[in-house]
């Protein structure tokens, strides 16, 4: 079995994107999914494709990297097209043969939701590829805080969102021994039917997730050993700091909800 | 800087598995005393209470009953607890369980960071306590590309980072390979030249030469206690109490018996070379 080692998605980079603060990708990103939502007409769409294309551009990003994002989805984009165009019951018919019938309405639902669909794989995939996993955690730490009034374990989340992403690594490589130790001793992960296959997984299971307690109970008391007492009295060595270029970005974002905002008036 | 006074400890349950049976005690009357900048191996077989002694150092375990005092402060009182564990810091057996970020200069960070130390600092304390352990270089990389003994020195920076007084490895060494074994403890010698207190908890007798003072535990007390030219003199003693001695003190001993003229005190190759010329000559 051949397990590849790459952790989310990050393309390291020096560009304009990858430098901007986290938050503001995060914010900016999920505003963006909205506006996707909210725009019902070309010039919508154009604007936000153009405005992605250039963030794509500036990024750096590899094309392929991005239709990579799209290909894992395209199912869904095909299901959702395909229903919308032959189930809608819309009022201007376009075609019928027997019992297909297109209608005007669903063919249109149709292409807004795979533009739709698209541009929300690629606005994320844009983002997730430009910030590093550990950034994506700070920022979303941040961006949550105003739940902790909620008693929402904000902190938590991030702490264990830090330490799955540091351990995710390092459980592959003891699957992956696991694997080769129980092959060795005649044990059968690639034969046989389904049922029999998933069976077979459970000597590989059970030892791995003893392993995996016995390391979240000596992590625990490696924490407990530096001082770590939850948010308490905390700081942090990277300070997030919202710069110019942070600030042109909420700028560019205001105008283009702006623009938005007028194509769906006139 | 340690202070022990009649210390006991009993595992109530059985914590670890296949390790302590029910009420089980580790510590039988511990009484120590450690000055600070002094360089302490504690040798002893399984189930002597080296690695419990050790946890109490840094209040991870607190006396069942009897008094550790850490710079003057108790560690059984609740509130001396982030104060001891401050002073003395800790480095443990396996290099992974211990690294928390997945980046090296984030988890250097982690301690520094729960101590609520200000940002600008905090960078300073990483970059200083990468370069003392020579690991700079791999400040941005992720712990798993590392070897063990690049991520043991990983983990004595973070501990550094804190500004301990004292760095406790507990069989630090253990999961290594020699060449990582000897990265580390080099770096161990280096931070003691520092004047750090060291307590270097440990099963191989090759590294308890380094040390200015050796800790022999059987059956939870502190049995012998010497510099390590005197516990090695006693090798029978040792045997006893199912420990072996460096191969080159086994060695002159055998020569002594034999009626070479060389110390039995013997612990290093350059010894061992040094008397063994000296002995030609005669």
């Amino acid at each position: 079995m051949n397990i590849k080692l790459t952790i989310g998605q990050f393309y390291p980079g020096d560009s304009v994107i990858h430098a901007l603060d986290a938050r503001v990708k995060l914010a900016g990103t999920f505003f963006f999914i909205v506006s996707l939502f909210y725009a019902d007409n070309f010039y919508g769409y154009l604007a936000a494709f153009i405005l992605l294309s250039a963030v794509i551009v500036l990024s750096g990003v590899p094309p392929r990297l991005l239709l990579r994002g799209i290909r894992s989805i395209l199912f869904i984009i095909v299901f959702a097209a395909v229903f919308n165009i032959f189930f809608n019951p819309g009022e201007t018919v376009l075609l019928e043969w027997q019992f297909i019938r297109i209608s005007y309405e669903g063919a249109i639902t149709a292409a807004r939701m795979v533009i739709r669909l698209a541009l929300l794989i690629t606005a994320s995939s844009v983002m997730t590829l430009t910030t590093s996993p550990i950034q994506l955690t700070d920022a979303l730490e941040y961006l949550l805080k105003p739940l902790k009034k909620i008693k929402v374990p904000t902190h938590e989340i991030a702490m264990m969102m830090t330490i799955a992403l540091r351990f995710i690594p390092t459980l592959l490589e003891e699957t992956d021994k696991i694997i080769k130790a129980q092959t060795a001793r005649g044990a059968d992960f690639v034969t046989g039917s389904i049922m029999k296959r998933a069976k077979n997984l459970i000597p590989l299971l059970v030892p791995l997730f003893v392993s995996a307690f016995r390391r979240a109970d000596e992590l625990a008391v490696a924490m407990d050993a530096r001082c770590y007492r939850g948010d308490t009295g905390r700081t942090k060595m990277k300070v997030m700091k919202l710069r110019g270029r942070d600030a042109a970005a909420i700028i560019i974002l205001a105008a283009y909800s702006v623009l938005l905002w007028l194509t769906k008036m006139a | 800087m340690f202070k022990a006074e009649q210390i006991y400890f009993e595992y109530t349950q059985t914590a670890e598995e296949d390790s302590a049976p029910a009420n089980y005690v580790a510590l039988n009357g511990v009484d120590a005393e450690i000055q600070k900048g002094e360089f302490v191996a504690v040798v002893g077989r399984n189930g002597s209470g080296k690695s419990t002694f050790a946890k109490h150092l840094n209040a991870l375990l607190s006396p069942t009953s009897g008094t550790l005092w850490v710079n003057g402060a108790a560690t059984s009182k609740e509130e001396n607890i982030w104060q001891v564990r401050k002073s003395t810091g800790m480095v443990f057996q396996n290099p992974d369980n211990q690294i928390i970020a997945s980046v090296v200069e984030e988890d250097v960070a982690f301690g520094p960071e729960n101590l609520g130390v200000e940002p600008g600092e905090i960078r300073r304390r990483v970059d200083g306590s990468l370069a003392a352990v020579r690991m700079a270089d791999f400040a941005k990389a992720a712990p798993h590309i590392l070897s063990g003994g690049q991520k043991q020195r990983v983990a004595i920076a973070g501990v550094l980072a804190m500004r301990p007084d004292c760095i406790v490895f507990d069989e630090a060494t253990a999961m290594l390979d020699p060449l990582g074994r000897s990265e580390v403890l080099e770096t161990v010698a280096a931070l003691n030249g520092e004047g750090i207190t060291i307590i270097l908890i440990t099963h191989f007798m090759e590294e308890v030469v380094i040390a200015n003072r050796v800790f022999v535990m059987n059956e939870g007390v502190i049995e012998m206690d010497g510099s390590p030219r005197e516990i090695f003199g006693q090798s029978k003693k040792l045997r006893e109490l199912g420990l072996d001695v460096p191969h080159m003190t086994a060695l002159a001993h055998e020569l002594a018996d034999l009626g070479v003229p060389v110390s039995r005190g013997v612990l290093t190759v350059g010894e061992m070379l040094f008397e063994l010329t000296a002995a030609l000559k005669l």
